[in-house]
């Protein structure tokens, strides 16, 4: 197993390399000038070549591009083009706003999508509660996630005064408690923390989880269908056995590696859906922070986002691989 | 099997409640008795007032940094083209028009204890843009400078290169003119873009970055503490979800991204009022004289674009209210004259513009959408490529669209807007790495420019630049669409201004001229 996961690390490495050089070359080859867009229409020439030396642009493409994965290596990507900040440092700031979104909304999608896609193939034939289910995930998939997001907050924000507008909630101030051992000296004050990230986490977990649910059903369908068409399920209902413990026993065990492989994707799916759940909720994350860099051309905004967004589909991935092993004892790792 | 599938949603149900009866039962803001003023706007770029030519940024300056003058206040309007004093107190100019020694107020104080304004703080605000330090961006306002000479605590005197017409334009508390302490930028460095000092009547307080920034009443500010006790400006990117924030109470202001009519209409329907203040913007399209199919061996064909183009209630490519404006006459918005004189130039069936360039940003998807119709029924087909607002500039400046939609607000006088957008010195071209902004490739007034900056005769000053407005006009390099004022919608019920909120503030802050005098309301 270890070998396994050392030989994935392995791998792992020329696909983060290709990732991070796909990144640069991209944010190089793409028309706009990071000094014009920083400095506007009343630059002068002599003014942008000033820019471009202070940025360091005016350096050979190939040095760049060494420089940067040199200091990649040791997690410094330089400092923000237009906010000035170490990108590091606002990377670490930004990602646990996206994570912790990215995890609600796989708890919504998948407490909303695998009933619903179990349900849905085992009642397939009872066209009363399949059609609604099916209409339901089209309407999931057809759903900007966008628009449904205006929609919680206008329902839920706006007329119900239930949940905040705006926001992610002092989650800097929680996680500073949980590194400063104050979770234990005071306990009240930081599940009042927690209560509020959870809070401001709500609507935007059920936008997103909700519309990538649909997606998760329609999978969980095929694969319950695939599962259920067995002949060890055959052989279970042949023996007598009740269809609930054929369902639980049998089917739903035997659907885990299919499942895993769907939330090794949604990961992915999820984390490109943060972009437009952080804008419409004005939650802080890196999703949002992406969007803004590459359109003002901050390349190590833009690249430390990507890298990092790299890094989390691939640890991830890696995990689902492992847990393979765990829900099917026949998957061994050599 | 039905018990674990209720299970979830008994699990995902529970859930949703807990967290909305946390909601209801949330303890009430503990700072309930301040009053805080709710901007919902787009994070700024940077807090150094010599360093962003973002709108939000320029905005949230004005409630930090103030200028030596600022835009005067009369009959209860804020003007543009008149200016009086602020941190200067009086000035005088030499003879020859070439020195001006000014007088600074006493007494005034920066924030966070760096003590008073003195003349090395003002000197230190323009050399430092005039020498280029790294990321100002406004040194190019200042060239006419050509020494600052501090004499005292309280005076300094400016020597120009040649006599400036708007020299006390540029000393207003806007970009180039904002001044800083000294002390702070040398101690803080790069720091000082999120920790910027200056004397205005809110102090920065705190920066969550994509989340807010904090200001803070200054209890030391020259024209009195301001009746608000801090400022929260949220980073919003998504004007929906500006206008939920207004209606719930969340936001009191929001700079938008852009006012549509939807936008409008719903601020209104909440009981909301837009502030508009003006001149802001002005959209306009710059006909390219040097390429088809509008380049000058085809005037014809250029000639369509004013009775086939955009509807225009614009009436001048320099705004009103910019000094030197006078109202020019171009042929009326009529598609019919146009297709005949489309045909008559050899077009009968019109043509098509392939790859034209337009940013997806801002007002440009709308207006030229719009033109892009306009100019469909004529039978010129504009075939859009949207890209994103880098890609648009640099294309622009390849000279690839044969028309270029372009906006912008500049300091309010003929002579800069012109210098920019039609002095020869600006033609954009790749070869030499010249990123002007005169899209039209005009070269007709130059010698009207040159003429303008060294007259000090006011009226001969306006009749120059009504020559130079006439001439544009007779060679049909730019077409104005609209002028478009800065808008902020504003919850009345929340906050007041002295100002009418229809142009009674004619101002370039991409914000309120006087943030001191708003009023949280009960």
């Amino acid at each position: 197993m270890l070998q396994y996961i050392a030989r994935r690390f392995l791998i792992a490495i020329p696909m983060l390399l290709g990732a991070m050089s796909i990144v640069f070359f991209a944010m190089r080859v793409l028309p706009g000038d990071p000094c014009v867009a920083m400095m506007g229409d009343q630059a002068t020439t002599e003014a942008l070549a000033g820019c471009t030396k202070n940025l360091g642009l005016n350096r050979p493409l190939a040095v760049q591009y060494v420089d940067y994965l040199w200091r990649s290596l040791r997690f410094d990507f330089g400092n923000s083009f237009r906010q000035g900040y170490p990108v590091s440092d606002y990377i670490a700031r930004m990602f646990p706003h996206t994570f912790i979104l990215v995890m609600a909304s796989a708890v919504v999608a998948a407490l909303v999508g695998i009933p619903l896609g179990i349900v849905s193939a085992l009642k397939r034939r009872n066209p009363l509660v399949d059609y609604p289910l099916r209409i339901l995930a089209l309407l999931g998939l057809s759903m900007p996630v966008f628009w449904l997001g205006i929609l919680l907050l206008i329902v839920f924000s706006l007329r119900l005064d239930l949940f905040p507008l705006i926001g992610g909630g002092d989650l800097d101030g929680v996680l500073a408690m949980l590194g400063s051992g104050e979770v234990f000296t005071q306990p009240w004050d930081f599940l009042a923390g927690v209560a509020d990230v959870l809070h401001h986490l709500t609507l935007p977990a059920l936008a997103l989880g909700f519309t990538l649910a649909a997606t998760v059903s329609r999978l969980s369908r095929s694969a319950m269908l695939e599962v259920i068409s067995q002949d060890y399920i055959r052989t279970a209902r042949a023996k007598g056995q009740r269809e609930r413990l054929v369902v639980y026993k049998h089917a739903l065990r035997n659907m885990m590696v299919p499942l895993l492989t769907i939330i090794g994707i949604f990961v992915a799916i999820a984390l490109t859906g943060t972009v437009l759940t952080e804008t419409v909720f004005t939650r802080p994350g890196l999703g949002k922070m992406l969007v803004d860099a590459i359109g003002a051309r901050d390349y190590p905004l833009a690249q430390g986002a990507i890298t990092v967004f790299t890094m989390t589909i691939i640890l991830v991935n890696l995990v689902v691989d492992m847990l393979y092993a765990v829900v099917d004892p026949r998957i061994s790792y050599r | 099997m039905a018990r674990p599938i209720r299970l979830c949603l008994f699990v995902f149900v529970v859930l949703v409640s807990v967290l909305g009866v946390v909601g209801l039962v949330a303890p009430p803001a503990a700072e309930a008795q301040k009053k805080i003023l709710n901007i919902a706007a787009k994070e700024p770029d940077t807090l150094d007032p010599h360093s962003s030519t973002l709108g939000q940024s320029q905005a949230i300056s004005r409630f930090m940094f103030r200028g030596l003058t600022r835009f005067a206040i009369k009959d209860g309007k804020v003007t543009t083209a008149e200016v009086e004093p602020d941190l200067a107190e009086s000035w005088t100019l030499s003879p020859e028009g070439t020195i001006w020694t000014l007088k600074l107020r006493k007494g005034v104080q920066f924030h966070k204890g760096y003590g008073e304004l003195t003349a090395e703080d003002v000197k230190f605000s323009f050399e430092r843009q005039i020498n280029k330090a790294p990321g100002t961006r406004y040194g190019v306002n200042l060239d006419v400078i050509k020494s600052i000479e501090v004499v005292n605590p309280y005076t300094l005197q400016i020597a120009l290169k040649s006599f400036d017409p708007i020299f006390l334009l540029r000393m207003v508390g806007y970009q180039n003119g904002y001044i800083i302490s000294k002390k702070a930028a040398e101690k803080l460095g790069d720091q000082f873009k999120w920790s910027p000092v200056g004397t205005g009547p809110f102090y920065f307080e705190r920066h969550s970055p994509r989340d807010k920034i904090v200001l803070k009443a200054f209890d030391k500010f020259y024209g009195g503490r301001p009746q608000i006790d801090e400022v929260h400006w949220y980073d919003v990117p998504e004007d929906a979800t500006k206008l939920i924030g207004l209606e719930k109470g969340t936001f009191d202001l929001l700079y938008p991204e852009a006012v549509t009519a939807d936008f409008a209409d719903q601020v209104k329907k909440m009981g909301a009022v837009i502030d508009r203040r003006g001149p802001g913007g002005q959209e306009r399209f710059y006909i390219n004289m040097t390429k088809p199919p509008f380049d000058d061996d085809r005037k014809a064909i250029k000639e369509t674009m004013y009775p086939g183009g955009l509807a225009r209630v614009a009436t001048s490519c320099v705004p009103p209210g910019y000094f030197g404006h006078i109202p020019m006459e171009f042929p009326e918005h009529n598609p019919e004259l146009a297709k005949k004189l489309l045909a008559e130039a050899g077009h009968p069936n019109g043509f098509t513009i392939k790859n034209y360039f337009i940013s997806k940003s801002f007002f440009y998807p709308k207006v030229l959408t719009l033109a892009q119709e306009q100019l469909r029924k004529v039978g010129i087909i504009v075939e859009l490529q949207v890209v994103d607002h880098a890609t648009f500039h640099e294309n622009i400046r390849k000279n690839l669209d044969p028309f270029v939609l372009y906006g912008g607000t500049r300091i309010t006088d003929a002579d800069p807007w012109l210098s920019l957008f039609f002095d020869s010195k600006e033609i954009p071209d790749p070869a030499t790495g010249n990123n002007g902004t005169n899209f039209a490739h005009y070269r007709g007034i130059d010698d009207l420019l040159t003429a303008g900056r060294v007259e000090r005769d006011v009226k001969k000053r306006a009749t120059i630049y009504h020559e130079a407005q006439k001439r544009i006009q007779k060679d049909l390099v730019c077409l104005p669409i609209s002028d478009v004022p800065g808008q902020w919608a504003r919850n009345p019920k929340r906050v007041s201004t002295p100002f009418d909120p229809e142009y009674g503030e004619f101002s370039l802050h991409y914000s309120y001229n006087y943030p001191e005098l708003l009023k949280v309301l009960k």
